[in-house]
């Protein structure tokens, strides 16, 4: 009885130490856990992978730093996934901080295919393979107006160089020669994609979102208004994982870091302990209740 | 053990230690690292505002190369947008009020039918269950679930009669999808904090102290 007693009035800061460390060891010693893609992480891939070869990728990067360990992993992953199968990308962010952000992704894929590039077409250069439109506000503005002319909404490129004659914009000009806009966001932003861009120029949509909001996207994956959607960063770790199975089937030495995947022991350990700990409170509250009573 | 000798890692490091110690208790640290953290992102969008957006797009094409039309256009909406401004100065604050209903008006406009279109009618048209669905065991019991899931929850927020006769059980099987979707949110928002805190060990483990790759 004294001991289910105490154990409702525990500090709070062994539960803290104790999730530390759940989460701090399996990095440090991983374990290996497989991820087995879900319905709509593998509908995204699926899509992009068979995107016929004149249509491209726009990635919308629409969150901050907060939320960068969830969400930059898909950014890489789906840059890595475009460039290797040679489809033009445009990349803009809604928001300020989106910008450094989108730029530290691109510079790591970037670096990654260069540095196995044979010659100058094997090469990944901006204007050519992609083209890293920037900011610009309001959000509205970017929805709607490339689905117009992209070159209007963005004349120069995030480094100042003017879009309008590059090779990528020429593959790319409005929302017709593109195959899918991923959303990658932490806010409603998909959502605003659906309403403003979806509903006017019928273009197709998928969305990278933070965990927590997953639960209010689901029906939209259900209504076919979103092609696919990747789910915190195990929907990241899933991607990860069909990409490497895909470009492993392509014949490609695909040997890149997934940080992803090397997350998912870790949450792994960690969703173990926070149910244990929901078990035992419960059995403490009816022993101790019961006791009363 | 490889640590890393670059100065900004080991200032990211240290402030992302000084926002953990909130855990132990409020401190100064935490203090001084939550204020940093604010008045970067607020000078950060500052920044980028008059480099990426306000230089290029309204000064640099007021200053040169736009007709004389195209300039009075751009100074008369630079001059409702500074109107925000007004907020500070009780007298003519008033002003505010007329940016504020041309963005209200002008994001209404363009929102509303769109949203009906994309929020109500596609959702609704996801509700109903075809013959198509079921060719397939698994999606016809899918389609019947939410089918249910959505009536039941619907009735269990009717409350222009009370809650009796059929309305009863009905919205007592809302209760439940409602609180399997609370149970779902829940589960997912574990998820997601611990995802965050997976990302700043991450950091802190191998770009700091480089125990891990």
């Amino acid at each position: 009885m004294q001991f289910w007693k105490r154990l409702q009035s525990i500090d709070r800061r062994w539960i803290y130490l104790v999730v530390w460390l759940v989460v701090m060891i399996p990095l440090i010693f991983p374990f290996k856990i497989k991820s087995v893609a879900t319905a709509p992480v593998e509908s995204l891939f699926t899509y992009i992978d068979t995107m016929p070869e004149n249509k491209g990728l726009i990635i919308s990067v629409d969150y901050s730093p907060d939320t960068q360990a969830e969400l930059q992993p898909m950014l890489v992953a789906l840059l890595r996934h475009a460039f290797a199968i040679r489809r033009p990308v445009g990349i803009l962010a809604l928001y300020p901080q989106g910008l450094g952000l989108g730029e530290d992704a691109i510079r790591q894929v970037t670096a990654e295919f260069n540095a196995h590039a044979k010659s100058g077409a094997d090469s990944v250069i901006s204007g050519r393979e992609y083209v890293f439109y920037g900011w610009t506000t309001p959000p509205i503005t970017p929805m709607l107006g490339m689905g117009q002319h992209i070159a209007k909404v963005f004349p120069v490129d995030y480094y100042g160089q003017p879009t309008e004659s590059m090779p990528a914009m020429r593959r790319m000009k409005n929302y017709d020669d593109v195959g899918i806009l991923v959303s990658i966001a932490a806010a409603s932003t998909p959502l605003s994609w659906i309403n403003l861009a979806q509903t006017q120029f019928g273009i197709h949509l998928g969305c990278g979102i933070t965990a927590v909001s997953a639960a209010d996207y689901y029906p939209y994956v259900n209504s076919g208004q979103f092609t696919g959607m990747l789910a915190g960063m195990k929907g990241a770790a899933e991607y990860e994982e069909l990409l490497e199975q895909g470009m492993v089937k392509r014949g490609m030495d695909w040997k890149l870091r997934r940080k992803g995947t090397e997350a998912m022991s870790s949450q792994a350990a960690a969703h173990l302990a926070i149910i244990a700990f929901i078990i035992i409170g419960n059995i403490a509250f009816f022993v101790t209740r019961r006791r009363k009573s | 053990m490889n640590i890393s000798t670059d100065p900004w890692v080991w200032i990211a490091a240290i402030l992302t230690l000084a926002i953990f110690s909130f855990l132990y208790r409020e401190n100064p640290f935490y203090r001084a690292a939550e204020h940093l953290y604010v008045g970067l992102a607020n000078g950060y969008s500052i920044t980028v505002t008059w480099h990426l957006l306000l230089v290029p797009i309204l000064i640099n094409r007021i200053a040169h190369g736009s007709s004389i039309g195209t300039k009075v256009w751009l100074i008369f909406l630079a001059a409702i947008g500074a109107l925000y401004f007004t907020r500070f100065i009780p007298k003519v604050s008033w002003l505010i009020r007329i940016p504020i209903a041309i963005a209200l008006g002008y994001s209404c406009g363009l929102g509303i039918p769109r949203a009906i279109d994309a929020e109500i009618i596609r959702q609704l048209k996801a509700t109903i269950v075809t013959r198509a669905q079921f060719s397939h065991w698994d999606q016809a019991l899918w389609a019947i679930l939410i089918l249910i899931g959505v009536i039941a929850t619907i009735s269990y927020f009717f409350f222009s009669a009370e809650r009796k006769g059929a309305l009863k059980p009905i919205s007592y099987v809302g209760i439940v999808f409602i609180m399997v979707g609370f149970g779902a949110s829940f589960g997912y928002t574990v998820m997601a904090r611990i995802s965050l805190f997976i990302g700043r060990l991450q950091f802190l483990l191998g770009d700091w102290l480089g125990l891990i790759r």
